[in-house]
């Protein structure tokens, strides 16, 4: 892949650090965006000489920087960025309490961290299959659950339910028409639950309403958990949210813990990412923004349909559901109701 | 209930005065048939017959092991829960008692360990474990029909242990047991637990996620237990023991501390409705009347609590309870001076635009806010909260249960239907399905305020006073 990095002076020219994420999340498909961005991180402190604290942690603030402008939605990915810095912080901040000598706590840590690379990943992993294990309480036999998106863990945590045989539960499976790799993995979802023998029907967004009187509980995944407690996730999630609480119906969240994202978003539009979603026109310029060249060739984000930085397209679009409209959100540590969430990120930013 | 009434009735009283000639066996067993044969119930007196029978269990354990006094609290509490899962509180006394062994064992292991990881360990320990505790198992668990089927599965506990995140976590207060906010570990970072050292890495401990010397945590638990048992300086038992009898002073605390902050939410000329007998409830009233002049509208929770409202309006006392029962009784409200309406729960909403604030007591406080109370209670909350009126619960601490409501209608009981239709009235009964239930779920979102022993909670922040006082490991019994 080629290398391409907008800021000028990077103190380590022969690393593209974004490259290395796009690979480490096309290697494997199991593998989420905050999860690809440490280990590229962490590859990224390997290819490095570093030897210093401050030479670390000016790196990896370059490499994030990068990483952040180049990928079209960096939230889900920033979660892991954000959360590699914190954790490098608190461990250099405090080598006494690992049982380190001063001379080599550093090297101690990078040692690990290059070492164990694969390690957080497989936790990460893991973190999937015991999000699995607590929510397949939540479905109860009879239950019809509605859900939507190509979202890994509800398909774990359904699946992890349909595999338990007493539990007999159908599913209402929300799948948009478009091509995203979203409707793909919601795909793979459906027919893999249905070949475990569960019911599976599949809507259309605009049949969530009409749906709603037959379904019990709606759960979904999420690409980020804000501070508020509330969630990024795909286009149409809050609408779901806002139907189910008009419904009377309970609302659940499955995100690992390594999604806590500091943001405090206030409404849709306060997403620190661009979306071509709302795009108002009249009839003179209607090729004006849709065709505009995307200003650097060869550069596509992991779906390789999109030119970067140019917004997101609307069926790769997020939206902000907020936390009063979550009955609980389900994290490989149990279930945390939404205001929860402050208290977790707070523990490691202050 | 009707049998209470006479002196020789089985129940708490007569359950207290055998705990002190009965060893520790049959005295289980006899609360059990008790508790099966609901001779005990509602929340105080099965807390307090519970925490009594778990002093004598302690007392009569033989040996420093800890490792087996766990077991053994965790076999007993097995057994009473599983004869009455729908006394909630049965199991959270007995998981505050597992938790006291455990904090007793940390403080100790703890002093013990003066050595390079002494500082270690325990700092390190707690922020590793870290969690609001609702974590881990709160999910995992429901007394009632899954309590078997908990997630856990082999290679998830394996693989649990040696993140360690599950296993510990800050220890409770001895001298308090209730005073929660004291977990305020150094800088917890379960977030990091993707970061934390494998268990075959000596190498470093970046997060002390793991034990210093990659053991996991689960082994380490055993040693420091092991250690324990082995170090003759330490007296388990009656560290243990204290503790309960704190847990004891709690419970007997509770109302009055509740009804210490009385004065802060009853305003004058406040009209405030409250429905069925709660000697809480009672309390913090008469508490307030000492000094302000209010009205209490009282639903008389028709019809399985209707006798022990208008017992508690008239004498102060419940009517089924019999005098030695309770040592204090209290003097009614009316007394005080307070008008009081007796209203039938049809009323509630034709007279909730004229509350200003309704007072519910609870059975149980579930860990994501929600509450079971007496039937009548979710039409309550849900009349408050169509004329916008504060609903504020009150409940000591010992009811508030790690248990997560994955099935409302488990948490019901149902009752006596010949109380709503008597039996007699056979045409009627061969005709009509008569039900009767006895509790009602009200959903977090029409609480405005939880008051407990600690003071005042939102509900969306119940789960962290859950993580203060129950430890994961213990939340499956």
């Amino acid at each position: 892949m080629s290398v391409h990095t907008p800021t000028a002076d990077k103190p380590l020219p022969d690393f593209d650090i974004v490259s290395t994420y796009r690979s480490i999340l096309a290697g494997d498909a199991e593998l989420t965006m905050p999860v690809a961005a440490i280990e590229a991180l962490v590859e990224a402190i390997a290819h490095s000489s570093v030897s210093t604290v401050a030479e670390t942690l000016a790196l990896l603030e370059h490499h994030t920087a990068v990483l952040k402008a180049e990928i079209a939605n960096p939230i889900s990915l920033s979660a892991g960025t954000d959360l590699f810095q914190r954790y490098l912080i608190t461990t250099l901040n405090r080598p006494a309490a690992l049982n380190l000598a001063p001379g080599d706590d550093f090297r101690a840590i990078r040692n690990h961290l290059l070492s164990n690379g694969r390690l957080f990943v497989d936790r990460a992993k893991q973190s999937r299959e015991k999000i699995a294990s607590f929510g397949k309480h939540f479905i109860r036999d009879g239950a019809t659950v509605l859900t939507n998106g190509g979202s890994r863990v509800v398909g774990a945590l359904l699946r992890r339910a349909a595999e338990s045989s007493t539990m007999r539960f159908r599913v209402v499976y929300v799948l948009s028409g478009s091509e995203s790799s979203d409707t793909i993995e919601g795909d793979q979802i459906v027919a893999d639950l249905r070949a475990h023998n569960v019911p599976v029907a599949t809507v259309p967004d605009s049949a969530v309403a009409y749906s709603l009187g037959e379904v019990d509980m709606v759960i979904v995944g999420a690409e980020g958990v804000v501070e508020n407690g509330g969630i990024i996730s795909r286009l149409g999630t809050y609408q779901m949210g806002l139907l189910a609480k008009s419904k009377g119906k309970p609302f659940y969240v499955v995100a690992e813990s390594h999604k806590f994202v500091r943001l405090y978003p206030l409404s849709q539009f306060d997403l620190p990412i661009e979306q071509k979603v709302l795009e108002f026109r009249v009839a003179d310029d209607t090729k004006g923004t849709a065709s505009k060249p995307s200003e650097d060739e060869g550069f596509f984000d992991m779906h390789g349909a999109k030119p970067k930085c140019s917004g997101v397209n609307a069926h790769d679009a997020v939206d902000f559901t907020p936390p009063d409209l979550i009955s609980g959100i389900i994290t490989e540590s149990g279930v945390l109701t939404p205001s929860a969430v402050s208290e977790e990120l707070i523990k490691i930013w202050f | 209930m009707a049998q209470g009434i006479t002196q020789l009735a089985p129940g708490l009283i007569s359950f207290l005065k055998s705990l002190k000639t009965t060893p520790a066996d049959p005295s289980v067993e006899h609360l059990i048939s008790l508790l099966k044969r609901r001779q005990i119930r509602n929340s105080r007196p099965c807390a307090i017959a519970t925490t009594a029978l778990m002093l004598r269990v302690v007392g009569e354990f033989k040996g420093r092991d800890a490792a087996k006094l766990v077991e053994r609290i965790r076999q007993v509490g097995r057994r009473l829960t599983a004869a009455q899962p729908r006394e909630v509180v049965v199991g959270n006394i007995v998981r505050r008692v597992l938790g006291l062994v455990r904090e007793v064992l940390d403080d100790n292991t703890g002093d013990s360990h003066t050595g390079s990881d002494a500082g270690h360990n325990t700092p390190t320990h707690h922020d590793s474990m870290t969690r609001p505790t609702l974590s881990s198992s709160i999910s995992t668990f429901s007394p009632l029909r899954h309590a078997a089927a908990e997630p856990m599965d082999a290679s998830m506990t394996s693989e649990m242990s040696d993140s360690s995140e599950f296993n510990r976590r800050p220890p409770l207060l001895t001298s308090h047991t209730s005073y929660a906010p004291t977990t305020s570990a150094p800088l917890v970072n379960s977030l990091f637990g993707l970061f934390s050292q494998p268990d075959d890495s000596n190498a470093s401990t970046p997060t002390g996620a793991a034990s210093p010397d990659g053991k996991s945590a689960h082994s380490l638990n055993l040693e420091r237990l092991a250690d324990l048992s082995r170090s003759t300086n330490i007296d388990l038992k009656s560290e243990v023991m204290d503790g309960i009898r704190e847990l004891q002073d709690e419970l007997e605390q509770s109302d009055e501390q509740i009804a210490g902050v009385a004065l802060e939410h009853i305003h004058s000329n406040e009209i405030i409705l409250t429905h069925t007998a709660s000697t809480t409830v009672q309390k913090f009233l008469l508490s307030a009347a000492k000094k302000r002049k209010f009205t209490v509208v009282h639903a008389e929770t028709y019809p399985h609590d209707n006798t022990a409202t208008h017992g508690i309006l008239l004498t102060g006392r419940k009517r089924e309870t019999r005098l030695d029962e309770d040592e204090d009784p209290w003097k009614p409200l009316t007394a005080a001076g307070i008008p009081v309406y007796v209203i039938p729960d049809s009323h509630v909403f034709a007279i909730m635009s004229r509350v200003n604030k309704v007072i519910l007591a609870t059975h149980t406080v579930l860990a994501n806010g929600g509450l079971v109370a007496a039937a009548g209670a979710h039409m309550i909350a849900k009349a408050a909260k169509e004329h916008r009126t504060p609903v504020v619960v009150l409940s000591g601490v010992y009811k508030l249960s790690p248990v997560y409501p994955f099935d409302i209608d488990e948490l019901i009981e149902y009752g006596d239907a010949g109380r709503v239709v008597p039996y007699e009235d056979g045409e009627f009964v061969d005709k009509v399905d008569v039900e009767h239930p006895l509790y009602d779920y009200v959903p977090a979102d029409l609480v405005d305020l939880y008051i407990t022993n600690l003071g005042g909670h939102a509900p969306s922040y119940l789960y962290r006073i859950v993580a203060d006082h129950y430890h994961t490991e213990d939340i499956t019994l």
